[in-house]
């Protein structure tokens, strides 16, 4: 599938990049390395960092182009097509999970919203009971939070860091007596633009672009972008090395071929195309666990009418959450405000065909977003078939159940914030006119697949880390168990969901596996 | 309630559906400036003439959805006429489908159109505004997959194609892009950690 081709000189302050425009068509590149990494978002951009500040030459293969912030656009229209795996239209097999992840050097660091949270220690416990991973304790974690934290600005948001929903949103929490969580975000001074999604314009956002890729680079390591693993290689147990393939930008053909040999492979291309890219090489699935486990915590984003203008378009794009039941046992969801602009606005809310829809994009001005996301169970899976990918998952009707929790709190906290009427995303007209209404109205949900309009940002699971190799695809430090020296380092890794965004897991995540390689 | 009658073109534009996931195509605003006359023409004519990427028949069924979905007359908001939807759509979001994903598409526009004639007798071309909104909203609600499927994905299709051109911002108070406006600078690159 061809994307735009987005002419790029290194601007004065961004990343030193081979990209397909500067390799001769038809060629064969063939590299050496201490260590070639695929994927340069969070887990791979730290991985390079880190083998780079150790000694090693270090080469990283994006199959993304190199956008730099000088091109972005703020319309996320447009940067869906640039910078989003499949131009944005990445989702489940049935097409009504939107999965959207990043696919640009620096991956979905560059279009996320920045929202940090350290791995809560339920999930540290749990998988040191259920996947072995006893490792992984909190009091070992702890300090690779604190560096990822400091490497990356991690903060809770200010004061004049909201939006006029958030502050809207805010209210309605305390009069519901819950709980307000200001964001922990990878941004430095924001400008409160709301175009996180659509990438940061003038670089507020800590993104890979912006802080781990250049410092790679800094220590010596060398960027390929448009260039697109295709095999592990491997010998008598032992990576060897990536295959590749450089992508023409413009026409989505084969530009050229390219190989790297290195005894160090790390896989980090995250948690779709890193299973993929094993089922592609035949490699390290003993367990039968690759691609396995997918989960990618399904959202529903509520939208709310006021009778007053509110604006709710700039500010950050999270600035509030609310997280008294996030855990399983405690309904498993999580609340988070968004800002959306009218592009996403104009196919979230079904009001009914024609007028009244007409009616409702004409009082977008007065409509705000609270988004239900739950912790959903593992149940999904990637797959690889006759050259296309397959995501094969549907919310299953206990997760389903959580999500009717969230949403039915999420509706009660919009009336509580004064909102004059809710819309479900479905893809039927699903309108709540009053906070009496809304138990009722929720608990008439039936669990259907193309009903509902959910988006995910969080895919993960599909090469779990665990003890046991047969239930496992890597052991506790990351290297798989089938492939000595075959490391994975991205949001793959998660045994379980964690209901929580998983960004600062798979920064400190990569942290602790750069540490095992570095000691290897 | 409507009779169900299985139909290849239901399944087959499943994955037209899901394609349709995709929020956009990287061409929006060009698209949009080199069809902007087109578009005052078609919506002149009687029937859109056929599109780059779909036949008369095709063009013709999304115009009436067009019309169907985005009856703005009335309203503060843009006129069809000044909007190029249907080109945008074309140019921006149907352009860089693969050829299988087409396809479905195309097949699930057929099936669309013929989804009325068991309540109706009529393809959905023909109906008039009551029962084409009728409709609409029936297989939006309706029991089977791919009727729910293509309410949304089709009807996604040209909201997108509509509020994706920047023009069509202004009468929602919207007031897009700022940061250049604002003239905020870059803070590049952040500092080498010294640990």
């Amino acid at each position: 599938m061809s994307k735009k081709i987005i002419p790029v000189k290194q601007p004065k302050h961004g990343l030193q990049v081979t990209q397909a425009s500067d390799i001769q068509a038809g060629s064969t590149l063939k590299l050496q390395a201490d260590a070639v990494v695929v994927g340069s978002g969070a887990g791979g951009a730290i991985t390079a960092y880190e083998l780079a500040k150790s000694g090693k030459k270090v080469i990283v293969l994006e199959a993304g182009p190199y956008v730099p912030s000088e091109k972005f656009t703020e319309m996320l229209a447009i940067s869906m097509g640039t910078m989003y795996a499949d131009a944005g239209g990445q989702s489940n097999t049935t097409g009504d999970i939107s999965i959207l992840q990043g696919a640009c050097v620096g991956g979905s660091t560059v279009v996320n919203a920045a929202l940090c949270f350290r791995t809560p220690d339920y999930y540290l416990h749990r998988w040191g009971k259920e996947h072995g991973l006893t490792n992984l304790k909190p009091e070992t974690m702890r300090p690779y939070f604190e560096k990822v934290e400091q490497h990356l600005g991690i903060k809770a948001v200010g004061p004049n860091e909201t939006s006029a929903g958030a502050e809207l949103i805010g209210k309605g929490l305390k009069k519901m007596k819950l709980p307000l969580g200001r964001a922990r975000r990878n941004v430095k001074e924001c400008v409160q633009s709301g175009f996180c999604f659509a990438g940061c314009a003038s670089d507020r956002k800590q993104s890979m672009l912006v802080t781990y890729l250049p410092w790679a680079v800094a220590y010596g390591a060398t960027i390929y972008s448009d260039t697109r693993a295709v095999e592990v290689l491997a010998e008598s147990g032992r990576a060897t090395g990536i295959r590749a393939e450089v992508m023409d930008p413009a026409t989505g053909k084969v530009k050229a071929q390219l190989q790297v040999d290195a005894p160090i492979v790390v896989l980090a291309a995250g948690p779709v195309q890193t299973p993929i890219l094993l089922q592609r090489s035949g490699l390290a699935n003993s367990s039968g666990q690759v691609g396995k486990n997918f989960a990618c915590h399904p959202t529903l984003s509520v939208t709310a009418v006021f009778d007053k203008e509110v604006n709710d378009f700039h500010g950050a794009t999270h600035s509030l959450y609310m997280d008294r039941n996030t855990l399983p046992e405690e309904g498993g969801y999580l609340l988070l405000n968004a800002v959306q602009d009218p592009v996403e606005a104009s196919f979230q809310v079904e009001p009914g065909t024609g007028k009244p829809y007409v009616a409702y994009m004409s009082k977008y001005k007065n409509t705000i977003r609270l988004i239900s996301l739950i912790h959903d169970k593992n149940n999904g899976e990637v797959v690889w078939e006759n050259g296309v990918k397959k995501i094969n998952y549907d919310v299953d009707d206990e997760d389903f159940e959580s999500m009717k929790k969230g949403l039915a709190t999420t509706c009660k906290v919009l009336f509580a914030s004064g909102a004059n009427k809710v819309y479900i995303p479905s893809s039927q007209h699903l309108e709540i006119n009053r906070m009496e209404d809304v138990d009722a109205a929720v608990a008439s949900l039936k669990n259907e697949r193309a009903r509902y309009r959910y988006t995910s940002f969080h895919p993960q699971g599909t090469c779990r880390m665990g003890a046991d190799p047969k239930k496992s695809v890597v052991n506790p430090y990351g290297e798989t168990h089938d492939i000595k020296s075959l490391y994975i380092a991205d949001a793959s890794l998660l045994p379980t969901s964690i209901g929580y965004n998983p960004s600062e897991t798979v920064y400190a995540l990569a942290h602790y596996i750069s540490d095992h390689i570095v000691k290897a | 309630m409507y009779m169900f009658t299985k139909d290849p073109r239901a399944e087959a534009a499943m994955p037209a559906m899901a394609a349709i996931g995709r929020l956009s195509r990287r061409s929006f605003l060009q698209a949009a400036a080199a069809a902007g006359a087109l578009t005052v023409m078609g919506r002149a004519a009687a029937a859109p003439p056929a599109m780059k990427f779909v036949g008369a028949s095709e063009a013709a069924v999304l115009q009436r959805l067009m019309e169907v979905t985005l009856p703005l007359s009335g309203s503060d908001l843009l006129p069809l006429s000044q909007v190029a939807v249907l080109p945008t759509l074309d140019g921006a979001l149907l352009a860089t489908m693969p050829p299988h994903i087409l396809a479905g598409l195309k097949g699930g526009i057929g099936y669309w159109n013929d989804g009325p004639r068991a309540q109706f007798n009529r393809p959905f071309v023909d109906l008039n505004d009551e029962e084409a909104v009728r409709f609409c909203d029936a297989w939006a609600n309706g029991s089977e997959v791919p009727q729910r499927a293509l309410s949304v994905g089709l009807k996604k299709l040209i909201a997108l194609a509509y509020f994706a051109n920047p023009p069509t911002w202004a009468p929602l108070g919207y007031d897009g892009p700022n940061t250049r406006k604002r003239n905020i600078p870059s803070l590049g690159n952040a500092a080498l950690p010294r640990s």
